[in-house]
């Protein structure tokens, strides 16, 4: 039988969650962006903008975002990740 | 630190296996042991419904089984692939993530010369354990059998009271070490035998309560009663179970057990197969305000999904709530039977766990993102399904603060409140004064404090703490430099702990789990001095 996690396991799993979800940051690649929309659709804090003209969309608020991964998960051209700059 | 404290509630493939151990008193692997010796012979197909962390999985392997091994939890199904491949027996065993409900979907009819399901079926809901009961019968090959292996409540009344007398503290001790518990199936044989199966128990352990029954399909298969998909028509109304379930709600809204109604369609007014059907989670609450913002307005068909009580967007974020647990609702409640359209509504707050795209791809339904409040949901039905921004995007209102807090105070309430009844009495109430007044003023000037970190919010909150603080003393009270120094590390370490775990509350932030470690660290130092340098010094 395997053991359980410890107390000290555990903290210092939350406390590298904790660094990570403070630096994840969008990486949009427009490139790939097909223009559904789904992002904008379900993101709660207003990050993204649909741009009509060139049926794709905007990341225009990174700051607001809380790293909640409904774009990324919702996204059918995978266009968008969650990901720690540089790490 | 609630993230500490949710984590632990977690349950991990581990605590799983420790709890089965338990719960069972190890009786369940001599059980599952029978089923090899009775059933299993060289290259026997299996379909494993609910394989879980793969115990049962392992030694059907080991006997020469070719094991289709299938769960709806990843880790576990993880932790279940390791034992195996540990054993070198990975080219007998194909595991898969798939709901129970789905298996008729994924395999063909007669694949299976047995099918074995220990501890699962007793988790399903009445009218999914019907309906999979239903889909073994066309896939088991002629001659087929179902052995199942399950906690049932023993039939006589004796056998009945000494089960719970074992059972409920058994449950609440393994609960608290392994976060997993059990439920038992009630008059399992007659639900077989409505199913179309003739069952035999062939071996029983603790009193009865732990079955291990083998069911062959019937002379005429097919000759059961299956429940009508449509549940009941939800309507607001109060009653003392309502009532019981806000006061709770309104404390204690973040410690289980979670309030929850059975997952299932219901009807809301009056809808005829052309209403819109709305998906959301079984959180009761959840039901209730979505019933209480809708009804009298729209008709619809409601699909409650299984999220263990769990509101959508926690659920969803923790992996309660996804795809598969929709795709699966659907196929047991035969909505596609109901309703002429193939449109789903969904909450746009499960959009975080719930992968659109598999819907649509796996069960053919559209999906559109309905609005984040169940409120503006008439106004975006009579738009022709168009979210306005306003519905789109969070907001978090006074009255919406007032209840997070006083939620969350219920819980910190007794974590910081019993220890300070027992070991600082006569502090109690000043205590008790500026937690619940630093909670509630926190949450009414939140939207003005600058910065989105729970921490940077804590400073000006920490600031006005002692600014009240120098107010009473030059008012009221005179007291000597040494207790207001003591006081204000005190009410610093108030603030920041009231800042950074009430910002985990606001959904426009990352959460508390951004900051929580900073957070522990500075409230233990400030309460520690606090509460120690005084007692070394004699003061108190």
């Amino acid at each position: 039988m395997t053991e359980g996690p410890t107390l000290r396991s555990l903290i210092g799993e939350h406390w590298n969650l904790a660094r990570t979800l403070r630096k994840l940051e969008i990486r949009f690649d427009p490139e790939r962006c097909s223009g559904v929309w789904e992002c904008y659709e379900v993101c709660p804090v207003d990050c993204w903008e649909p741009d009509y003209e060139g049926s794709v969309v905007i990341f225009h608020h990174g700051e607001r975002c809380i790293a909640c991964g409904a774009c990324v998960l919702q996204c059918p051209e995978g266009a968008i990740e969650l990901e720690v700059p540089g790490g | 630190m609630a993230t500490v404290f949710m984590k632990w509630l977690e349950r991990r493939p581990q605590d799983y296996d420790r709890g089965i151990q338990l719960l069972t008193l190890g009786k369940l692997g001599s059980l599952q042991a029978q089923i090899v010796h009775h059933l299993i012979f060289e290259e026997t197909r299996v379909l494993e419904i609910g394989c879980g962390t793969g115990e049962l999985t392992l030694i059907m392997a080991q006997a020469g089984a070719e094991v289709t091994a299938i769960d709806i939890s990843p880790p576990m199904l993880a932790e279940a692939e390791r034992k195996v491949d540990q054993a070198g027996l990975a080219d007998r065993v194909e595991f898969k993530v798939l709901d129970a409900a789905l298996v008729g979907d994924h395999f063909d009819g007669g694949s299976f010369e047995l099918i074995v399901s220990s501890l699962t079926f007793s988790e399903m809901t009445t009218q999914v354990r019907a309906y999979v009961l239903k889909t073994c019968l066309t896939l088991l090959a002629q001659g087929g059998r179902l052995a199942i292996l399950d906690e049932v409540l023993p039939e006589k009344l004796a056998a009945r009271l000494f089960y719970s007398a074992v059972r409920i503290p058994l449950r609440f001790l393994t609960w608290l070490l392994t976060r997993t518990t059990t439920h038992p199936l009630r008059d399992f044989t007659t639900t077989l035998s409505h199913a179309g199966y003739t069952t035999e128990v062939i071996a029983s352990e603790l009193g009865g309560s732990l079955q291990l029954m083998i069911a062959s399909p019937g002379k005429e298969p097919g000759g059961m009663a299956f429940p009508r998909t449509v549940l009941g028509r939800l309507q607001h109304h109060t009653s003392l179970r309502t009532l019981l379930i806000d006061i709770w709600a309104t404390f204690f809204r973040i410690l289980p057990p979670y309030p929850k109604i059975e997952p299932g369609l219901y009807a809301v007014g009056r809808p005829d197969p052309n209403s819109v059907v709305l998906v959301t989670g079984n959180f009761d609450l959840t039901v209730r305000r979505l019933v209480q913002a809708i009804e009298g307005k729209v008709s619809a068909w409601v699909l409650v999904v299984d999220s263990a009580g769990i509101n959508v967007w926690c659920a969803a974020g923790g992996g309660f709530l996804n795809a598969e647990r929709v795709i699966g609702a659907l196929r047991v409640s035969e909505l596609e039977e109901i309703v002429h359209h193939r449109d789903l509504i969904l909450p746009q707050l499960c959009a975080n766990g719930v992968d659109g795209w598999l819907i649509r791809r796996e069960a053919s339904w559209e999906v559109h993102w309905g609005p984040v409040r169940a409120e503006d949901l008439p106004d975006y039905l009579v738009a022709g399904k168009d979210k306005t921004d306003a519905m789109r995007w969070v907001r978090f209102p006074l009255k919406d603060r007032l209840e997070m807090v006083t939620a969350t105070l219920g819980f910190y309430g007794l974590i910081i409140l019993i220890p300070v009844a027992i070991f600082l009495r006569e502090l109690f109430w000043p205590i008790f004064i500026s937690l619940v007044g630093l909670s509630y003023f926190y949450a009414v000037i939140h939207p003005w404090l600058p910065g989105r970190d729970g921490l940077m919010k804590s400073l000006p909150l920490a600031l006005i703490a002692l600014a009240g603080l120098a107010t009473y003393v030059l008012l009221w009270e005179p007291l000597p430099w040494p207790r207001i120094f003591n006081w204000s590390l005190g009410l610093i370490g108030l603030s920041v702990f009231t800042a950074a775990e009430l910002q985990g509350m606001s959904p426009r932030m990352r959460g508390e789990q951004a900051n929580w470690g900073w957070e522990v660290i500075i409230v233990a130092a400030l309460g520690l001095t606090y509460w120690l340098v005084p007692q070394a010094l004699g003061w108190r």
